[in-house]
């Protein structure tokens, strides 16, 4: 009697849930956006596009101040001997990170981490690959006052902009009051960034139900990323691919560099030595070299890496970090998917033209 | 008609040799949105994720804290059904017919940061038809796990379950093995004090696990599975493991485990006194009995291997062949597992039981091999389906022995 009951139900459910896979009723309308928690909930496999990203309520989306933010990220006028902007490092042709493997600044100083990519950093809820920034604002302050990336101060820089009559118009007609502060030179940026969404990639179309956007090989790797290649451990929590924390991969420093602590700088608390934020994997094929000094050269040694369960014997090493079994085909699946199929396209933010320097405000 | 009576017992006795229900939990794969293989090599055979997520309380290792609680997530509910053919040969009939190998309702999550539950239940089904396990026709409902845990009470190094749960001292899951007909035999075989390796226990159990590959498992519990205990003693076991290189010996890391159980089963019985499966509900003059073993299981890419060997030893009150000597028998397995295609989407497994019971009891003597072939259609988000085919020859007794080859091919699947 209760078998009775219970298969009518099961075979209810079955159905519901494999009429999609069968492609029965399927339509192939555009999905709408997921909240967060929807796509928090669901795999790679059936979730929507990238949530629309969230405005802070003391610093809202304006096209005028939108734009402010793009000539500021683009202008090296914000640093102590004008040379490097915000675009030196975020570059938008090269993933919008550079060439690394770590960051050159001012007179040629090399910092000690990997430029991390601008793009969908608005998903983030923490900056800096050590999360030491708490939002896109204070993260934007950082680098200008950094002695080896911007090496200027607040004040100094506040003065340049000050002198630069278009600058000055631009931000009144934006917050409306003077002089320039920093907090308004950090919200321009910011809301800039917040821009910067990268999409429209051969997955994001798979899902949305274009079978053919991804190659037979992409599906396996993208099976691999959810499955067998645990990627999703960390690399997911919705469509950005990044759990947006922190975590000890055993990664060795680069040759003669010394240890970086990571996250432990920040919180002072032992269990975060050596870690650092996960990165989003959209446009992940443009930004080689990987992880966050640069150490790995290529997709194909970063997959090694984590099929090896992590690098050194680090006494704080994620216990996430376990040796995968990948054959040689299921590594290259997997660097497939990550190398064409997360790669974005959308314009323009894929092919952002930055401003010349004849265009910036005089 | 006779005939159709052994072919009947038979296949009951068949059905009944399936107690061991693999168990994964799609309810994790919903809350994640993670594919089967994040926690399984295959499903349902843990990987070594899987068995830190296990060990922490079903929380991502390192995690903890900043996990979504039962109240955040969809319902923590999943299904696992396991149905397709089965045929029989032996000397005394040839069976088959259409049966209903397992059916759970699984629940489990996290309810508060580092408290979290898990419980399984497996329904009372009526008809012969969907009778599965059970020695009638009627199967009776029963929860096999339900658990409350703890977890880092001190970070790793302390956890405790409280309730019925698979103990710890099952240093190789039979819960979650590839093979849905044949059990571990030794896991699986009844000594005369009646005591049942293989059963969840109800109790209290302590373990911890520690960066060095050490871990450890210690628990009180009735030892009868959920039936009242009669004696002032409880059962106590303690199971240690070391795993040499990273990884928790599942699929990465070679990990070796040794076990120990002492327990205690009535030998005085009053005259109407009916006997429930694994239990002690009446009786007194409790005995003593141990079971004492070790495995290991050794990885390289592809292939497992495990192998488990355990004594058991029951007090001379239980030997009924002859009351001057314990009861002591000896079993094990050996089981070697292939993983191919992408995603480890094909499984093939081959494994050889034994149970080798003392003088006079030469009727038990148990081998058997058997081999699996496993094929997962798909890798997809909290859905699995597998096509399975198992066979097993199996021979019970010394002396002309009771043969009998058992073929099954069935669909299972749990989303």
């Amino acid at each position: 009697m209760l078998m009775s009951k219970i298969v009518p139900v099961l075979l209810l459910l079955l159905v519901t849930l494999f009429l999609p896979k069968l492609g029965i009723s399927q339509d192939n309308q555009q999905i709408a956006p997921l909240t967060s928690a929807q796509a928090l909930l669901r795999g790679p496999e059936r979730v929507g596009n990238l949530n629309p990203v969230m405005i802070p309520a003391d610093n809202s989306q304006t096209a005028e101040k939108i734009l402010l933010g793009k000539k500021l990220y683009f202008d090296t006028r914000l640093s102590n001997d004008n040379t490097i902007s915000c675009a030196t490092c975020h570059d938008p042709q090269k993933g919008w990170s550079d060439d690394g493997p770590t960051s050159s600044g001012i007179r040629g100083q090399l910092g000690g981490r990997r430029s991390p990519p601008v793009s969908n950093s608005a998903y983030s809820p923490l900056q800096f690959w050590d999360g030491r920034a708490p939002s896109l604002e204070e993260q934007a302050k950082g680098p200008i006052a950094n002695p080896i990336e911007m090496g200027n101060t607040h004040e100094a820089m506040l003065k340049t902009v000050d002198n630069i009559p278009g600058y000055v118009e631009e931000f009144k007609n934006v917050f409306g009051t003077s002089p320039i502060t920093i907090d308004q030179v950090a919200q321009a940026i910011a809301a800039y960034e917040r821009t910067i969404v990268t999409t429209d990639s051969p997955f994001d179309r798979f899902i949305r139900g274009d079978e053919a956007s991804l190659t037979a090989l992409e599906k396996k790797g993208l099976e691999i990323f959810n499955g067998k290649g645990r990627c999703t451990a960390c690399h997911w929590g919705g469509g950005n691919f990044s759990d947006g924390r922190f975590h000890n991969l055993g990664v060795m420093p680069a040759a003669g560099a010394k240890p970086d602590e990571g996250r432990y700088d920040v919180t002072k608390d032992p269990r975060d030595k050596g870690k650092f934020k996960t990165p989003t994997i959209r446009d992940v094929a443009l930004r080689a070299p990987y992880l966050h000094n640069g150490t790995e050269k290529n997709l194909e040694s970063l997959v090694e890496l984590y099929n090896k369960g992590g690098g050194m014997n680090d006494a704080n090493l994620d216990p996430i970090m376990i040796p995968l079994n990948l054959s040689k085909k299921e590594s290259e699946a997997l660097v497939a998917f990550m190398k064409r199929a997360m790669s974005s396209t959308n314009l323009p933010v894929a092919n952002e033209e930055p401003f010349k320097p004849e265009d910036l405000p005089r | 008609m006779k005939r159709m009576l052994v072919a009947f017992m038979v296949l009951a006795a068949l059905i009944s040799l399936s107690p061991q229900e693999g168990k994964a939990i799609p309810a994790f794969a919903r809350k994640y949105g993670f594919n089967c293989n994040m926690c399984h090599v295959s499903f349902t055979r843990l990987n070594d994720f899987g068995q830190r997520f296990r060990l922490n309380g079903y929380q991502v290792p390192g995690q903890q804290g900043l996990e979504k609680n039962v109240f955040e997530t969809p319902p923590p509910i999943a299904f696992r059904i396991t149905t397709g053919l089965q045929a029989a040969h032996s000397r005394d009939a040839n069976t088959s017919g259409f049966n209903i190998f397992g059916f759970d309702l699984l629940t489990a999550g996290v309810l508060h940061k580092d408290i979290s539950y898990l419980v399984i239940y497996t329904p009372r089904v009526d008809e012969p038809g969907g009778d599965y396990r059970g020695e009638t026709p009627s199967q009776t409902g029963a929860l096999e796990s339900a658990n409350l845990i703890f977890s880092n009470l001190l970070t790793d190094a302390l956890n405790l379950r409280i309730g019925k749960f698979e103990p710890a001292y099952h240093t190789v899951s039979s819960k979650r093995s590839y093979y849905i007909i044949q059990p571990y035999e030794v896991y699986a075989f009844k000594s005369p004090s009646g005591y049942i390796f293989e059963d969840n226990q109800m109790g209290f159990e302590v373990s911890g696990h520690f960066r060095n590959g050490f871990r450890y498992g210690a628990g009180v519990v009735n030892g009868n599975g959920a039936n009242p205990d009669n004696n002032k003693f409880k059962d106590l076991y303690l199971a240690l493991s070391q795993v040499i290189g990273r990884g928790e010996g599942q699929s990465a890391g070679q990990r070796i485990d040794v076990f120990g159980y002492q327990g205690w089963q009535p030998t005085i019985f009053p005259p109407d006194y009916q006997a429930a499966a694994g239990g002690e509900l009446e009786g007194h003059g409790n005995k003593k009995l141990m079971r004492l073993g070790g495995d290991i299981s050794l990885n390289i890419p592809s292939f497992n291997l495990t192998t488990l060997l355990m004594q058991g030893n029951d007090n001379r009150p239980f030997n009924f062949a002859d009351s001057t000597k314990d009861y002591k028998f000896t079993g094990g397995f050996v089981e070697l597992d292939y993983y191919g295609f992408m995603n480890n989407r094909l499984l093939i497994s081959g494994m050889y039981n034994w149970v080798e019971p003392p003088d006079g009891d030469e009727g038990s003597k148990i081998t058997a091999i058997s081999g699996v072939v496993r094929y997962y259609l798909g890798d997809w988000t909290a859905v699995n389906v597998a096509l399975h085919g198992e066979y097993t020859h199996r021979q019970e007794g010394k002396d002309d022995p009771f043969k009998e080859d058992i073929f099954t091919a069935l669909v299972d699947f749990d989303f």
